[in-house]
């Protein structure tokens, strides 16, 4: 075929189409319009053809017909008045005998998409709504939809709408979906289909006839439903059972986004739906499809916000293909960092070595990143991957795990050693920006203890005319500022030369800056540029430990089942582990199952105690009136930070450390304690429901280990107040730990200590002191207890408690106990 | 809710907007998205331009793009991509540009029937099949018969179907997939099964399967012979499943001709049913040499077909020699693998393959992958799960007699074992 441009395409397309020989050989008739479409598919502008094609409308050929419609709906809108044309043929096919042919006519009317054709198209809609054929009814739904879309200001018909709301009860299950789509787009502005309580049993019991789109549509649209009573939405749930474990991943992810909008106010609920919706979840990670196994992997990432350790045993699971595309990789890597424990670990790095050398670099990189992450609670293994990594001497590879040995160092600094060593020599293989800049961060961080460091210092300073890197420049001004402090000898010409040019020669402002400031700060004085430069920074140590506590599920269930978890590039794992937990806001609505089931007596007069004391904990005269009643009261406040209770806690593990135990015991201003306490579904609990419980009573607690991930730990404080005479009371700080080994380890171990509240009360701290000295006598009953409790498995309890006050310290562990054991029961 | 407002394939082959939210020349921005994205290394299968992102599957040659402006519901929007993959392949066989280019009118007659507003409406391949039709675009004035089916209450099967001889093939295919890790360890293993029909019966057919299923055996209480676990089981719509939860019968009115009755998968650790050893040896500069021992870990009666072990071997390797104890080796340098083929593999036999090459003296630079050795085979009347149809009854109301027939096969799906080199 010769080439023709588009105009003598159009030319000799036009004078076929008007040829009447052509016009009455039915088959030439619409290759030629078959034509038409082709070149309007390649782009080919055509809309010149328009009143020719309205022409060709008007035939008994369905399949021309199709064609023709397809050509219309597209130019319509250039040519509004010529469209009035094709309405009269349009409407004639809405009397057809043949519902396909009627169908097809409403589609297309509705198509066109022109606001001056409406009053002509409300007509045969209507009459479409009680056709016989459901395909007619199917069609005349959705073109409400489109009418109301096309005018989106005019007056809703209420008739149209009525009629709407009665054919939910259609018998063809896609019209009564249609129907529901419909309403949400006209009622967009009230908030959508008003769904009450018979519509809502209606499209449950008619939820099984409906195909997979139906289904989700329904499930969907089933959110707004708030049921009446409790009784009602465990009948919905129990209805909805089958679908949340569909192994169809649309149905199954709309079913649980329903479950979880439906349970918001029962967590314990929402919680075993996610545990159901484990199996088909998985099977979506193995899906054939690469973007269904992708969209499951997202969303998993969801599910372990709230519950880390839902894939615990199926981590395998997530091990990749070879053949797998980069960005599922990469996905599964971040669930297995998630997933890591005591028992997986070694298997899961292997694997994770492996992906180390891939062909991807990208994917190379997130595997090394992602053993650092590890690295955190497990880092002499992974520091020895790392290390065994730089052997190989691929620039991607060394400058990757350049930067995750910076990140690990800054988390965990007892790592420092091992990154030193590792360091030297590997400055030949770094090209990129990232990379050089990390290890210059960690040549000034730890320069003294690599003992190339000023070498390779004078290689980047020589070369610096000819960096490019701004961040470079930087990282290079302050890393030889903090060397200089620690080795001024070697590097005091080097960063002479180097202030030098940053001030006279550099052209940008803000290396220039940096250097004017480290000059000027040079001026006040070696030790003030020490104070400024290695200030102390808090021990981030126990950071490790803390992890990252679970998020409510409400925090996400609102995103869940969208396109967003598949747009959070990389979930913010990095900020949100390394963040400390004050940081970390949480509900602070009260728990309202567990504070029912809370209703142990001496929990509840504690509980009216710690509501009077958070209300009133600045007036004397209220505490005294409370105290009265009660004889101990937690509270929260003063609110202890993460860094103050680290170092409380391991000042007292230092002094415990010294002496001997018993000699403690008799330590007049902080005791310790350990005690036992037997309640095996505890390490299992999530951490929010523990959270709740533990500030119901007043204890906060302050970091958590994932749950399931053994050892198991908890962090906790609160103070205690205790009439002891009728005008005094005295408040005592407790610090605990709650720690689960498991099975395997046995041995019992209950700490507690107990040291001054604040150093800013001294004064009544003396006389308090005394009356404890009284009260030592019944301070070993906790271990007892503990004794009795050894055989079996139980959470070990230490407590430290300052200054020393037995009595608050046993009503604290009495209240505690309660506490654990309330929620072990409800567990089981 | 799929707020898919236009398909797509490559330049723009065939579009469709839906909804009319987004605008036609959007998807022009869709190829250079995908190309940056690609240089960058960061292909995903969601990507945004501005308020419009674009959901993407790829075929063969092609793209099939949805665009949206909303926050849908995005396993939604890829199963009906894949329902768009499926349906096409149905009517076309091969789903490629020319595929499209040939059919053109039928594309667009099920565009318009797939979806309407944005929504899915009828996808069900077989119901499209008895309207939309390929003899339409030859000239008999279109078929305008109304299908049953669009409003029938069985809305997959078409009444007054007639077959001379009536007669359901059944097909029990099951699929491996194993990961086996460089020191020997098995990884990950599972079997995907799935039951296949081919149905041949006159009128309405009420079917009943019975399978060796463990929790039907539990419920009625016998306890004879081997029973299978399965997980994850997936139905054609025609089964009950309300009859399957209660007493675990699969009881149904297939389908006519082909289709795929239920699928299921069993997470049970399989024995890998082809075990493969393999030394490779790499001598920098000069040569490689390889060893892979295969042994058959099945029933000696059983015999495995066509069975090609895929070795990888580095891209620079040349001069290739082998030896076999049995079967042919072929290197395919286009994709850096030796396919060592056996045309018949007795259970519980061993074979040796030994390969050879040269290497350049000057070395690689790139980095190379570690690719796994794959393997693929066929053992027919076997089933690895031990999965059985115990029986089929078919009632139709006229009362014919007619013959149900089972094959059983158990193939390799995913099978990868992965090598030190």
């Amino acid at each position: 075929m010769p080439y023709l441009g588009s105009e003598d395409t159009v030319r000799e397309l036009r004078r076929a189409l008007s040829n009447p020989n052509i016009q009455s050989d039915q088959l030439r008739y619409r290759n030629t319009i078959l034509k038409v479409i082709r070149a309007m598919s390649q782009g080919v502008d055509v809309s010149g053809l328009f009143s020719e094609m309205v022409k060709a409308c008007a035939t008994v050929d369905i399949v021309q017909k199709k064609l023709v419609y397809v050509f219309l709906c597209s130019y319509a809108s250039l040519n509004p008045e010529l469209s009035l044309l094709v309405i009269n043929t349009l409407r004639k096919d809405c009397q057809d005998p043949n519902p396909m042919v009627r169908s097809l006519a409403l589609r297309n009317m509705t198509n066109l998409r022109l606001p001056s054709l409406v009053e002509y198209v409300e007509q045969p809609l209507t009459a479409g709504l009680r056709d016989r054929a459901a395909c007619v009814r199917r069609v005349a739904v959705l073109g409400f939809a489109k009418l109301h879309n096309l005018q989106t200001n005019s007056e809703i018909d209420a008739a149209v709408v009525n009629e709407l709301y009665s054919l939910l009860r259609d018998p063809d299950p896609v019209v009564m979906v249609n129907c529901l789509r419909a309403l949400e787009e006209i009622l967009k502005e009230e908030g959508g289909v008003a769904i009450n309580k018979p519509i809502t049993h209606h499209l449950l019991n008619r939820l099984k006839e409906c195909d997979v789109w139906g289904q989700c549509e329904v499930l969907r649209i089933l959110q707004r439903y708030r049921p009446q009573s409790e009784d009602e939405l465990f009948d919905i749930l129990s209805l909805l059972d089958a679908s949340l474990v569909s192994p169809h991943p649309p149905v199954m992810a709309a079913t649980l986004s329903l479950f979880l909008s439906l349970c918001s106010g029962l967590p314990a609920v929402s919680l075993a739906a996610l545990e159901r919706v484990r199996g088909p979840l998985l099977a979506a990670c193995g899906s054939m499809s690469r973007e269904m196994r992708f969209t499951a992997l997202c969303h998993i990432q969801l599910l372990l916000r709230s519950v880390p350790g839902l894939m615990g045993v199926h981590y395998k699971r997530f091990f990749c293909g070879y053949a797998e595309p980069a960005y599922i990789k990469q996905r599964k890597m971040q669930v297995l960092v998630e997933l890591v424990n005591d028992e997986n670990v070694a298997m899961l790095l292997d694997e994770l070595r492996g992906y180390c050398t891939d062909v991807n670099t990208d994917t190379a990189q997130s595997a090394i990143s992602a053993i650092g992450h590890i690295g955190r609670s497990y880092s002499d293994r992974c520091l020895e991957i790392l290390t065994g990594l730089l052997g190989l001497k691929q620039e991607h590879i060394t400058s990757a795990v350049v930067q995750t040995m910076r990140d690990l160092v800054w988390v965990c600094p007892q790592c420092s050693d091992t990154v030193c060593l590792a360091l030297e020599g590997c400055e030949e293989s770094l090209q990129d920006s990232q990379g050089r800049q990390a290890l210059l961060w960690l040549l000034g961080v730890y320069g003294e203890r690599v003992s190339c460091a000023p070498y390779t210092l004078e290689v980047f300073i020589d070369g610096v005319r000819s960096e490019t890197s701004l961040g470079v420049k930087m990282e290079l001004l302050t890393a030889t500022m903090r060397l200089f402090l620690c080795r001024p000898a070697e590097t005091q010409d080097m960063l002479g030369r180097l202030l030098h040019y940053c001030i006279e020669e550099e052209t940008d402002m803000c290396v220039r800056d940096q250097a004017l400031l480290y000059y000027r700060l040079l001026h006040c004085g070696i030790e003030e540029t020490r104070k400024v430069l290695h200030g102390r920074r808090s021990d981030p140590s126990l950071g490790v430990l803390i992890g990252r506590p679970a998020e409510p599920i409400s925090q996400w269930a609102c995103s869940f089942n969208t396109l967003e978890p598949l747009r959070q590039g990389t979930i913010e794992t990095e900020s949100a582990s390394r963040g400390s937990p004050e940081h970390v806001t949480f509900d602070p609505k009260p728990n309202t199952d567990l504070s029912d089931t809370l209703n142990y007596s001496h929990i509840e007069k504690v509980h009216s105690g710690s509501d009077s004391t958070t209300q009133r904990t600045d007036s004397s005269a209220d505490i005294l009136a409370s105290n009265i009643t009660v004889p101990l009261s937690l509270s929260l406040s003063p609110a202890l930070s993460p860094e103050e209770f680290e170092h409380l806690w391991l000042q007292q593990q230092a002094l415990h450390a010294e002496q001997d135990p018993e000699k403690m015991k008799e330590e007049e201003d902080y005791t310790y304690m350990e005690e036992r306490i037997h309640c095996p579904a505890i390490p299992h609990c999530s951490p929010q429901n523990l959270q709740a419980a533990m500030q119901l009573v007043n204890i906060q607690t302050l970091a958590f280990t994932p749950p399931h991930t053994l050892p198991w730990r908890v962090y906790l404080y609160t103070h205690t107040q205790r009439t002891s005479s009728a005008d005094m009371t005295h408040s005592t700080l407790i610090l605990g730990e709650l720690l689960y080994t498991g099975e395997a380890n046995q041995k019992v171990r209950v700490k507690k200590g107990t040291g001054d509240r604040e150093v800013v009360v001294e004064g009544r701290e003396d006389v308090q002191i005394k009356e404890q000295e009284e009260a030592t006598g019944d301070g070993l009953s906790g271990r007892e207890l503990s004794g009795k409790d050894g055989e079996e498995e139980g959470v070990k309890v230490t407590l430290k408690q300052q200054p020393r006050d037995d009595k608050a310290l046993k009503g604290f562990l009495s209240i505690l106990t309660t506490v654990l054991h309330t929620l072990s029961s409800d567990r089981a | 809710m799929a707020q898919i407002s236009k398909i797509f394939n490559l330049h723009v082959l065939i579009c469709r907007n839906y909804k009319g939210d987004v605008d036609m020349a959007e998807i022009d921005h869709f190829m250079p998205l995908l190309m940056q994205h690609e240089e960058e290394g960061l292909i995903c299968p969601v990507m945004s331009h501005g308020s419009v992102h674009f959901m993407w599957i790829k075929h063969s040659n092609l793209y099939l793009v949805a665009t949206t402006n909303k926050n849908s519901n995005a396993s939604l929007v890829y199963s009906f991509l894949y329902k768009l993959v499926e349906v096409f392949t149905e009517y076309f066989k091969e789903l490629e540009e020319e595929s499209i280019q040939d059919n053109f009118v039928v594309v667009y007659e099920l565009l318009d029937e797939l979806m309407d507003f944005g929504f899915p409406q009828t996808t069900d391949s077989k119901i499209l099949q008895e309207y939309i039709t390929q003899e339409g675009a030859k000239l008999e004035v279109a078929k305008t018969k109304v299908p049953t089916t669009v409003t029938n209450a069985v809305s997959w099967r078409s009444e007054g179907i007639k077959y001379k001889k009536n007669e359901v093939f059944i097909d029990v295919i099951e699929s491996i997939n194993v990961l086996v890790n460089a020191n020997g360890s098995v990884m990950s293993s599972d079997i995907v099964g799935s039951i296949k029909l081919k149905t041949m019966l006159s009128g309405m057919p009420e079917l009943r399967l019975g399978l060796n299923d463990r929790v039907l055996f539990a419920l009625t209480g016998r306890d004879k012979g081997k029973t299978v676990v399965m997980e994850d089981v997936k139905f054609h719509q025609c089964v009950r499943l309300s009859r399957f939860e209660s007493d675990r019968t699969i009881s149904f009115i297939p389908p006519d001709g082909e289709s795929e009755l239920m699928s299921y998968r069993i997470n049970t650790h399989v024995k890998p049913l082809i075990w493969i050893e393999s030394v490779i040896e790499k001598f920098s500069h000069s040569r490689v040499e390889i060893m892979v021992k295969a042994k058959g870990q099945f029933k000696k009666q059983s015999v495995a077909n066509n069975v090609e072990v895929r070795v990888p071997v580095p891209s620079d390797a040349d001069s290739p020699k082998f030896k076999t104890s049995t079967g042919n080796a072929k290197y395919v340098p286009e994709k850096n693998l030796v396919v060592w083929t056996i045309k018949s593999f007795p259970g519980g036999k061993e074979f040796l393959m030994r390969a050879h090459f040269g290497l350049p003296s000057v070395e690689n630079d790139e980095m190379e992958g570690k690719p796994p050795i794959t393997v693929k085979f066929e053992i027919p009347y076997f089933t690895v799960s031990g999965i059985q149809v115990r029986y089929m009854k078919i009632i139709e109301k006229s009362g014919y007699q007619a013959l149900p027939w089972v094959r059983y096969i158990t193939q390799s799906g995913d099978y990868q074992l992965r090598t030190n080199v």
